[in-house]
């Protein structure tokens, strides 16, 4: 198969060690079952237009600054994102309420479009080439890439940032706590995944990579995506039986399953359902103790691939079941947001 | 690679409930931007002119037979124009279930219409409201997805005012690359107490009705609406109505201030630009440009601008935020319905209260209907953070 594109480099801001100098081998645990970013000093970043950027657009920033700031020429910024600047979007409606519609600054309000990420990027870099933010829930990370794909496919020789970012913030936590998604007792990486309770821990982190359709010095490749809509238990099933089907060549077999299990035990059968497709031989490793869970937690999920093929070695803690891999080739990263979005994505190693 | 044609449109705005009434209130040079606000208690409400739909969410959630809990009017205003697509391109049940019917919408509001709920739910730990999850941008776009069991790829985007023109461009590359045979692509947005205050807080709000590219312009007025366009392959539309085919876009960050757009336009410039060059046009051979006209002091001044350097002489342009109001998300698949009645109809509708040239530009609307042989029409749409796209139609 040829892939849709190849990764080059990768940068990722997460509430673990993943921004240089990267180690997941140590475990920073949740505090509160939330898992915060562990937010470098942002050296590349004038400290006066740091102080007016919300959490989502300094980490989304400062994750792509590596690459924004590298030799590579970029022809485009895509960027998926749920929410964007959620604290700043509430901050400026509370301002509304609290003030009775009075005389209100616009910081805030400038800040909160979800498209300020991808823009900011622009801002920052000059670059007046094609600029895109994706915000469809949990597939906000596929749906960029499946662009990026097409972009690439259009233009062979174009390089693009692609990349996702979404932050905790106070308001956004509230919303889901009301809407059960977060666990009541207090969690642990160690607990997270058989508590057989439901909810998970909220998470955030930025994740962006530099894509184009070179194989030479590539990192990794992202060979298939596809993406589902539905409550449906066996549609998923034969949806990754077809997308397995369709992208596997003769005699290749997934040699890592990462999965987006979340410790949500209405969640669970889903992740199970998928892991019974794979052969004995395929090792299965889990990431929402690393990053939590949040709308696109799967780039992170993208950015763990990306150094897993590199490095050809799974951190022990990830592990849930191992397999008997001679290499680790074919990664299969599946994500569920809520029971009702779906993404698969094939990485190869390059 | 297949040609894509336009085979449905559907869309409800101030001037009209339909694509028929909303034709002949731009034949009409209706105005409708309204001294009047009652969606929600405001003190701007009677203040401030607004583009309202003047229907209620009861009304709304009554005909549409949209009684499902936690729909918020944007998903109503949605789930309105997209009936009138669907039904208008005589797409079945079937064919929106199917895995290769894609959906792609576009929201900047989406469930923030609700301002008191929301900031009850974002603040306080007791009882969430029903609209827990209807306040993200993909709320909308999930919520005709799920109501018609669409299992194609399925997308939102946000690029502030020029969304759903991204919406359409994204629709059209999913079935240029084959992963669609048909895209469902639109957007909406409703009047919001946040972006009421948000655009006010930016002294861009026009206390009169707006006048797009009038030396005299004093800003912009708020408006709501959808719309949702059809697009299938040329070879899949043999015998059914084809409006118009989608010929060419351009997309560009101006990369210039977070809310405003740069003196000499680069962004619009190389959006326009881009759009012609995938068009495979040249300049002279657009007939008419729905501009973004939004009647602020900044963008009326650069879009004139950077027409000017692309056009030299612009041909015919007006903006229809003269009669709707700036519909935000769903403003550029809304012009871009209007700019396809524009080549269908063979007609171009008059900009409105346009009374002096600024004089830096001297560029003057079209402000009378007229009959006029259109082959080529541009829609712009430019967005906070710098986001221009423009879109190309053209007659088949």
């Amino acid at each position: 198969m040829r892939p849709l594109f190849y990764i080059h480099q990768s940068s990722c801001i997460s509430p673990q060690s993943s921004f240089e100098p990267v180690d997941i081998d140590q475990l920073f645990e949740p505090a509160d079952n939330k898992l915060m970013a562990r937010e470098p000093s942002y050296d590349g970043i004038p400290p006066g237009i740091l102080r007016r950027m919300g959490k989502a657009v300094r980490i989304g920033v400062g994750a792509a600054l590596p690459i924004i700031k590298g030799p590579a020429e970029i022809n485009g910024i895509i960027i998926g994102t749920a929410n964007g600047g959620m604290e700043d979007c509430i901050k400026f409606l509370n301002q509304i309420i609290q003030y009775e519609e009075g005389q209100l600054t616009p910081g805030n309000f400038v800040q909160s479009t979800p498209n300020g990420i991808a823009a900011q990027l622009g801002l920052i870099s000059k670059n007046r080439s094609y600029n895109i933010t994706h915000v469809h829930r949990g597939l906000s990370f596929e749906n960029a890439a499946i662009d990026a794909a097409m972009q690439l496919a259009d233009h062979q020789d174009n390089s693009y940032l692609l990349g996702a970012v979404d932050e905790i913030s106070a308001y956004n936590y509230n919303i889901d706590w009301l809407g059960d998604w977060f666990k009541d007792e207090n969690t642990g990486s160690g607990t997270l995944y058989n508590s057989g309770t439901k909810g998970s821990i909220a998470g955030e982190g930025a994740a962006m990579f530099l894509v184009n359709r070179q194989k030479e010095n590539a990192a990794a490749s992202i060979i298939a995506i596809k993406t589902l809509h539905t409550p449906d238990l066996n549609l998923v099933q034969q949806s990754l039986v077809n997308f397995l089907e369709q992208n596997l060549a003769e005699g290749e077999r997934i040699d890592l399953l990462l999965s987006g299990e979340n410790g949500d035990a209405r969640i669970d059968p889903y992740y199970h359902a998928c892991e019974t497709l794979m052969g004995e031989g395929t090792t299965i490793a889990r990431f929402k103790h690393l990053c939590g869970e949040f709308t696109t937690a799967s780039a992170i999920s993208c950015w763990l691939s990306c150094h897993i093929l590199q490095q050809q070695r799974i951190p022990e803690h990830m592990l849930k079941r191992k397999g008997n891999p001679n290499a680790l080739n074919r990664i299969l990263v599946y994500n569920n947001y809520r029971g009702e979005q779906h993404g698969f994505m094939l990485l190869g190693r390059a | 690679m297949s040609r894509i044609f336009v085979t449905g449109m559907g869309i409800v705005s101030a001037i009209g409930r339909s694509l028929v009434q909303n034709h002949l209130s731009l034949r009409e040079g209706k105005c409708g931007i309204r001294n009047e606000l009652d969606l929600f208690p405001s003190k701007y409400a009677g203040v401030l002119p607004f583009g309202t739909v003047p229907v209620s969410n009861n009304e709304l959630r009554q005909t549409l037979h949209a009684q499902e809990p936690g729909v918020t009017r944007t998903s109503l205003l949605a789930l309105h124009a997209f009936n009138e697509a669907i039904a208008d391109s005589g797409l079945s049940p079937e064919q929106l279930a199917n895995t290769d019917t894609a959906l792609v919408g576009a929201s900047t509001v989406s469930g923030m219409c609700l301002t008191d709920e929301l900031y009850h739910d974002a603040n306080k730990k007791e009882a969430g409201s029903p609209y827990l999850s209807s306040y993200d941008n993909a709320a909308v776009t999930l919520y005709l997805q799920n109501r018609f069991g669409m299992k194609g790829v399925i997308n939102t985007i946000n690029t502030a005012c020029s969304s759903s023109a991204n919406s359409i461009v994204y629709g059209a590359n999913l079935i240029r690359h084959g992963l669609a045979k048909r895209a469902i692509v639109g957007g909406a947005d409703s009047l919001a107490k946040f972006t009421i205050n948000g655009f006010n807080s930016l002294h861009i709000l026009s206390p009169d009705k707006c006048q797009p590219f009038d030396e005299q312009r004093k800003g912009l007025n708020l408006g709501e609406g959808a719309a949702f366009l059809v697009l299938e392959r040329e070879e899949d539309t043999t015998g059914k109505k084809v409006y118009a085919e989608f010929t060419g876009h351009g997309n560009s960050n101006d990369a210039y201030h977070p809310s405003s757009l740069s003196d000499e336009g680069e962004g619009p410039y190389l959006s326009m630009k881009e759009a012609l060059d995938r068009a495979r046009l040249d300049p002279a051979q657009i007939g008419f440009i729905n501009a973004h006209g939004t009647g602020t002091e900044n963008n009326d001044l650069v879009e004139s601008v950077a027409m000017i350097r692309l056009f030299k002489n612009p041909p015919a342009f007006a903006s229809t935020k003269s009669n709707t109001g700036h519909t935000l998300g769903a403003s550029g698949a809304i012009e871009a319905v209007y700019s396809i009645l524009n080549l269908a109809e063979q007609e171009i509708y008059p900009g409105l209260r346009f009374e002096h040239p600024i004089a830096a530009t001297g560029l003057i609307p079209v402000q009378s209907y007229q009959k006029t042989a259109l082959q080529h029409v541009m829609s712009n749409s430019f967005g906070f953070g710098g986001n221009c796209s423009s879109l190309i139609f053209s007659t088949i």
